[in-house]
C-alpha cells in the first residue's frame, strides 16, 4: 500500500505542477512584488481599438514598473460570450470594458460586480457629462466618450450633389431620390440590415421616439405604460415597411453585413449610410469621408413635432474597475491608474481623431481645432440635435431578438409590422 | 488478501487512478453538474440557492417553438451527414482507390483540404459567398439576366439549410473521403480481381464486394456523423450573421446558446440550457443506438479483408 499511497502522492504532485504552468507567471509576477490586474480588453489586433489598447498597456506598463496587467483581448461576439463565461464560472476580472445598460451592463449587475466609481472621478473627469448608471446615481463604468449616437444618417454630399440631389428634409426628399440613384446605379440607404440589432438601435429607435413624440417611450413601454401594440409603435414599424416598398432602402440590405456596409457607402455605392456615430472612423476613403455629412433623420411619416429632429443615444460604454478588483486596495488603484492612462487627455484627442466617440468626458477639456471634418460634424450633430433612447438599452432578451428579427422579416417581406408588433408585446410581458 | 494480490491491486490503482481522476474532474463532474443544473432554477451568474425544480425545464423546452424548430434542423444537418458526406467521401475514396482519375494526389489533397482551414474561417468564406451581391448572387445575377437577383435562400426558415448543408458537405466531406481510402488500401487486391474474373462490373464490384466489406467503417463513421451533427455549433454560427439568419438556421446547440448565455429577461436561463444540452446528448444516445441496431440487423460490421 506504501507504493500506492506514493504514486497518489506523484500523481498529486505532477497536477500541482500542472497547475503551477497556467498560474506561474501570475505567482511570478506577484513575488516580484508587482501587482497584477486581470483586465477583459475590448478589440482585436485587426481594429483600431485593440492596435491602440495593445500601444497604451505597453506604456503603461513602462511608465509603471510595479504593476503587470495581464489582458484578455477580444472584440465583437466572442467577448460577449467571455464575459458571461468567466462571470459564470466565478473568474472575475479586475477591470473590464462595459457598460451600464440593458445590453452591455446586464451580465455585470446580475453577477453584482459593479463597482461605484463617483468617488475617483472628481480630479479628471467631467461628471456633468457622465450619466448615472445606478439608482443613487452610481457611475459603475467610465464612457469612453459623451452618449452614442446609434441612429446617423451619413450622406455623401459630393454624390447627391452629383446626381443634382440636396440633404433631405422630408421622407418624400429621400423618396424623390430614388429614380435618379437607381440610373446612377447606387442605393439610396445602405444599411448592415443581415445584422438584426442595427434595425433596432440604427433605425427603430429613432423611428419610435418621432411617431410617439416621447423621447421615453421604450423604458416606458419596457416598465408595462406602453404596449408595443400601441398605434405609434406599428407606425414606426410601418415606416421601415414603407422605406423598402419605396425603394429607399433596398430589399437586398438584410444580407449585407456591417464591414459590407460601411465598404459600400465608403465606395460611394450609396448615398446614405445608416449606423452608429463610430462608423465615421471606418469610412476608409478620404474623398468620402471629407465629403460625409451627418445628419438625423428627416422628417418622417407619422412623426410628432415634440422629437422632430432627434436621434437615438445609448450611455457609451468604457472601463471600469469590478467590484472583485475593488476589494484589493492595491488592484483597485493600479486599476484606476491604468484607465486614467487610458482617457488621458492625448488618448482621449487621438480617439476623438479617429472617429470612434462624440466627445471625451474629460474635466477642462479642449477640443482641437484641427479635427478630420467628419468628425467637426460628428460634434455638430451631437450638440444640435436631441436625444432619445437606444431601444436595446431597456429591451433585453427574448422580445428585443423578436423585435430585430421581425424588422428582417419585413424588409424581406415575411411579416408585417402588426404581426411582428403583437409578437413583442407577447414575449415582453411574459 | 494475500501479498501478492495486494501487490497487485496497489500496481492496478496506480495505473488506473490518475485516469480515473482526470475523468471525474473534467468529465463527469461536468456532466453531473449539468444534469443537476437542469432540474433546478440555480443561475451561476447571480449565485445563490439551488431550488429543485424537477422536470420543469425539459417541460418548458418541450412547450417551446425554437425547440422543435432547431430539432428540425439537427435533423438535416445528422441527414445531410450521414446521406450526404458518408456516401459521396465513400465514393470519392473508391474513385481514387481505384485510380479512376488522373491527378489522384492533387484531388485527394483538395478534397480534404477544407479540413486544414478553421471552422471559423470557412463560415466566414461562405457568408460572403451568400451575402448580397456575392460570388453566388452574381452568377444568379449573369444566369438569369437579373441584376437585381440575390442568393436569399439564408432569409426563410424552409430554405436555409441548403445552402448550410452544401457548405456542410463541402467542409467534411474529405474527412470521410480519407477514412473510406485508408480502410479500401487495406482491401487484399485479389478479392477485387476474382470478382473481375467473374464478370463484375465496375458498379457491381462497389456494390456487392467493396460496400460489403466496409460496412463496418461505415457504421462507425455514421456514428461520427450522427455525434458530430448533433453537437455542431460553430460552422452555422460563423456562417450566419445573428437575427434572422442565424434564427432560421438555428440548431439546438445555437439554440442552447442563445438561451443559456444571452436571454437575460430569463433569470433560470442556465437551468434551461442546461436541459437542452441534456437533451442533446440524449437524443444522440437514441440516434446512436438506432444506427447500432439498423446494422445489426443488417448484419453490418464484419469486415474480411
Amino acid at each position: 500500500m506504501k507504493k500506492l499511497v506514493r504514486a497518489t502522492l506523484i500523481f498529486g504532485m505532477l497536477i500541482l505542477m500542472a497547475g503551477l504552468v497556467f498560474t506561474g507567471c501570475q505567482k511570478e509576477e506577484a513575488a516580484q512584488g508587482k501587482v497584477v490586474v486581470d483586465v477583459m480588453a475590448y478589440g482585436d489586433n485587426s481594429n483600431q481599438e485593440g492596435v491602440n489598447w495593445v500601444r497604451i498597456v505597453d506604456a503603461f506598463e513602462a511608465a509603471n514598473p510595479g504593476i503587470d496587467i495581464q489582458y484578455e483581448l477580444l472584440y465583437d461576439e466572442a467577448y460577449h460570450q467571455k464575459v458571461v463565461a468567466r462571470l459564470t464560472s466565478g473568474d472575475v476580472p479586475d477591470v473590464a470594458y462595459m457598460g451600464a445598460d440593458a445590453r452591455w451592463g446586464a451580465p455585470w449587475m446580475e453577477a453584482s460586480q459593479q463597482w461605484d466609481h463617483t468617488p475617483h472621478l472628481d480630479a479628471m473627469y467631467d461628471k456633468s457629462l457622465i450619466p448615472p448608471h445606478g439608482p443613487n446615481g452610481e457611475i459603475y463604468e467610465i464612457p469612453l466618450g459623451t452618449s452614442n449616437i446609434t441612429t446617423v444618417l451619413f450622406m455623401n454630399e459630393k454624390l447627391v450633389k452629383e446626381l443634382g440631389l440636396s440633404a433631405p428634409k422630408t421622407y418624400e426628399d429621400l423618396k424623390a431620390m430614388v429614380p435618379a440613384a437607381k440610373k446612377a446605379g447606387v442605393d439610396v440607404i445602405t444599411i448592415d440590415g443581415a445584422d438584426g440589432w442595427a434595425w433596432g438601435s440604427c433605425v427603430l429607435s429613432s423611428f419610435i421616439a418621432r411617431t410617439s413624440g416621447d423621447p421615453q417611450w421604450v423604458s416606458k413601454a419596457v416598465a408595462g405604460e406602453n404596449k408595443f401594440t400601441d398605434k405609434a409603435f406599428v407606425d414606426a414599424l410601418t415606416i421601415i415597411d414603407m422605406l423598402v416598398k419605396d425603394g429607399i432602402i433596398p430589399a437586398k440590405s438584410v444580407l449585407v453585413d456591417y464591414g459590407s456596409n460601411v465598404s459600400n457607402f465608403s465606395n460611394g455605392k450609396a448615398l446614405f449610410m445608416i449606423q452608429g456615430q463610430w462608423a465615421a472612423g471606418g469610412i476608409e476613403n478620404p474623398e468620402v469621408a471629407d465629403n460625409t455629412i451627418l445628419l438625423a433623420w428627416p422628417k418622417l411619416p407619422f412623426e410628432k413635432a415634440a422629437t422632430a429632429g432627434t436621434v437615438a443615444a445609448a450611455p457609451s460604454v468604457g472601463y471600469g474597475v469590478t467590484k472583485k478588483g475593488a476589494s484589493d486596495p492595491a488592484v483597485r488603484d493600479a486599476g484606476l491608474a491604468l484607465i486614467n492612462y487610458f482617457y488621458s487627455e492625448a488618448e482621449s484627442t487621438q480617439r476623438l481623431r479617429d472617429g470612434a466617440i462624440v466627445a471625451p468626458i474629460l474635466k477642462n477639456y479642449q477640443v482641437p481645432s484641427d479635427l478630420p471634418l467628419i468628425v467637426k460634424r460628428k460634434v455638430e450633430l451631437a450638440q444640435s440635435a436631441g436625444t432619445t433612447e437606444v431601444i436595446d438599452s431597456y429591451l433585453t432578451g427574448a422580445p428585443n431578438d423578436a423585435l430585430n428579427e421581425g424588422m428582417q422579416k419585413i424588409v424581406s417581406g415575411q411579416a408585417t409590422p402588426a404581426e411582428i408588433a403583437a409578437k413583442v408585446e407577447e414575449l415582453a410581458r411574459k | 488478501m494475500k501479498l501478492r494480490e495486494r501487490r497487485a491491486l496497489g500496481v492496478y490503482l496506480a495505473f488506473i487512478l490518475p485516469g480515473v481522476l482526470l475523468y471525474l474532474l473534467v468529465v463527469a463532474y461536468p456532466v453531473v453538474y449539468s444534469v443537476a443544473l437542469s432540474l433546478s432554477d440555480y443561475n451561476p451568474n447571480r449565485g445563490g440557492d439551488w431550488n429543485f425544480v424537477g422536470l420543469l425545464q425539459f417541460k418548458t423546452m418541450l412547450s417551446d417553438p425554437n425547440f422543435y424548430h432547431a430539432l428540425r434542423n439537427n435533423m438535416i444537418v445528422v441527414a445531410v451527414s450521414v446521406f450526404g458526406q458518408i456516401p459521396i467521401g465513400f465514393i470519392l475514396a473508391y474513385i481514387l482507390y481505384r485510380r479512376m482519375v488522373k491527378g489522384g494526389d492533387f484531388f485527394q489533397i483538395m478534397v480534404f483540404l477544407p479540413h486544414f482551414l478553421s471552422t471559423i474561417v470557412i463560415g466566414t468564406m461562405w457568408k460572403r459567398m451568400f451575402q448580397a451581391d456575392g460570388p453566388v448572387s452574381r452568377l444568379i445575377q449573369i444566369f438569369s439576366g437579373d441584376p437585381s437577383a440575390q442568393f436569399d435562400l439564408m432569409l426563410h426558415a424552409d430554405t436555409v439549410m441548403y445552402p448550410i448543408g452544401f457548405a456542410l458537405i463541402w467542409m467534411y466531406t474529405g474527412l470521410y473521403m480519407i477514412i473510406f481510402l485508408a480502410n479500401l488500401q487495406k482491401i487484399n487486391d485479389s478479392l477485387i480481381e476474382a470478382a473481375k474474373i467473374d464478370g463484375a462490373t465496375e458498379p457491381q464490384i462497389f456494390l456487392k464486394v467493396i460496400v460489403p466489406i466496409l460496412s463496418g467503417t461505415i457504421l462507425v463513421s455514421a456514428v461520427l456523423a450522427i455525434a458530430g451533427s448533433l453537437k455542431g455549433f460553430d460552422l452555422i454560427f460563423a456562417l450566419t450573421t445573428q437575427g434572422l439568419q442565424r434564427n432560421n438556421a438555428m440548431v439546438l446547440p445555437i439554440f442552447m446558446y442563445q438561451t443559456a448565455f444571452q436571454n437575460y429577461s430569463n433569470p433560470m436561463r442556465y437551468a434551461y440550457g442546461s436541459a437542452i444540452s441534456n437533451a442533446i446528448v440524449i437524443i444522440s444516445v437514441a440516434l446512436i443506438m438506432a444506427s447500432n441496431f439498423i446494422s445489426r440487423k443488417l448484419g453490418v460490421g464484419e469486415e474480411t479483408y
